[in-house]
């Protein structure tokens, strides 16, 4: 996976391993209102970032939660999803997936396991949430129940991109989600880099301790 | 007189069906335009089809022009008024099933057709950030305890996928 991230130069996506950076991925068939849904979030404040070699889109948001400043990146697919699958580099490092159908097509709703069959291949345990937009169009719909994020306990929301029904608590919650997933990350490897970093710190702290206090004591006269 | 329909379309300006027919008592081919008035890009095609057909002097010309045709045309018309080209209203009115249709396998042109009628929705329901009741973070609770309806969609075979 990582190979393949690399094989995209302009990605850079070491940064998301930082506390304070998340990546939130956008998954769906086509013209289901992803982008109506990020364009409703983010109102005027957005700059979309159209990466069309890669048929992607990204939208930066700077929020703040617990007083730290958090950086999110949303990557939208930009048409890749006519492919009817995403380069893996799309999946990659993501903390967190909005999987998005649109409640006037059936097709849509039933292209979901195929979405979330693919997620799950490159990310078996990041949090997703299933969207049933357009519900303007016909509010009967949010009468009825949907199963299939039921049956695999999936958050699920009732929303429309045009009146801005739950959209930004949709969003919202998907940022949560995403800090508390990178946070309480049970990822194997994640673990192993964070016990080197924490061990070179303390080796380094040992051996210049002295200097260090000197430096100190030097700055603060 | 006893008339015999052939052709049926349409012109925009003024917007009108046209009938070409053939005059069972003369065998003469004739055209007859129909203004369609009170019509505008909310109407109801399908009524405004039904009041042409019984309409008290045109209904004689356009009895054996199926309801369903005139419907059409009338769609095309709107379509028209709501800014449509007439292949854009065309495409959408041979267009499959929404339910079935997968927008992922069409060209880009086609694609962008189809967005462009679902834009007609959301245009039509969309807040704006100036409207005086515009609400930021709207949060609606649809409560999921009740009886709820289970989705047809849900009901078919597929449905062991999820």
């Amino acid at each position: 996976m990582a190979g393949d991230a690399n094989s995209i130069p302009e990605l850079e996506q070491e940064k998301y391993d930082a506390d304070e950076q998340v990546k939130i991925i956008c998954l769906g068939d086509s013209a289901v209102g992803k982008s109506k849904l990020m364009e409703r979030f983010l109102m005027d404040g957005y700059r979309p970032q159209q990466l069309s070699t890669y048929a992607l889109t990204l939208y930066k948001y700077t929020t703040t939660i617990n007083g730290k400043p958090i950086l999110v990146d949303f990557w939208d697919t930009a048409g890749q999803e006519r492919f009817q699958s995403m380069h893996p580099s799309y999946y990659h490092k993501a903390h967190a997936c909005i999987m998005v159908f649109d409640v006037q097509r059936k097709v849509t709703y039933k292209n979901l396991s195929n979405w979330y069959k693919e997620l799950r291949e490159y990310r078996p345990e990041i949090p997703c949430l299933v969207v049933a937009n357009k519900i303007d169009a016909d509010m009967r719909v949010t009468q009825k129940s949907f199963n299939f994020a039921k049956k695999l306990g999936l958050p699920f929301y009732f929303v429309s991109a045009a009146d801005g029904t739950n959209v930004v608590k949709v969003f919202k919650d998907a940022i949560n989600m995403a800090l508390s997933y990178k946070k309480n990350s049970s990822d194997f490897m994640d673990e192993v880099m964070r016990e080197l970093e924490n061990f070179e710190l303390e080796s380094k702290e040992d051996s210049s301790s002295d200097k260090e206090e000197e430096c100190k004591e030097g700055k603060t006269d | 007189m006893s008339i015999k329909a052939k052709k049926c379309g349409v012109t925009f300006a003024p917007p009108s069906i046209i009938v070409i027919y053939e005059s069972e008592d003369t065998k003469k081919m004739r055209k007859r335009v129909i203004p369609v008035r009170n019509f505008f890009q909310f109407s109801d095609c399908g009524r405004a089809a039904e009041r042409l057909k019984h309409h008290a002097r045109h209904s004689l010309y356009l009895e054996s022009v199926p309801l369903a045709q005139l419907e059409r045309l009338h769609t095309v018309l709107r379509d028209h008024l709501r800014g449509l080209t007439l292949e854009e209203s065309l495409a959408a009115q041979r267009g499959p099933d929404p339910n079935d249709e997968d927008l992922n396998k069409l060209s880009d042109e086609a694609l962008n057709r189809r967005k462009a009628q679902m834009d007609i929705v959301f245009e039509r329901n969309r807040r704006h950030k100036d409207d005086p009741d515009f609400v930021y973070d709207l949060e609606v609770e649809f409560p999921q305890n009740s009886v709820r309806e289970t989705c047809s969609w849900d009901e078919d075979r597929s449905d062991d996928e999820f």
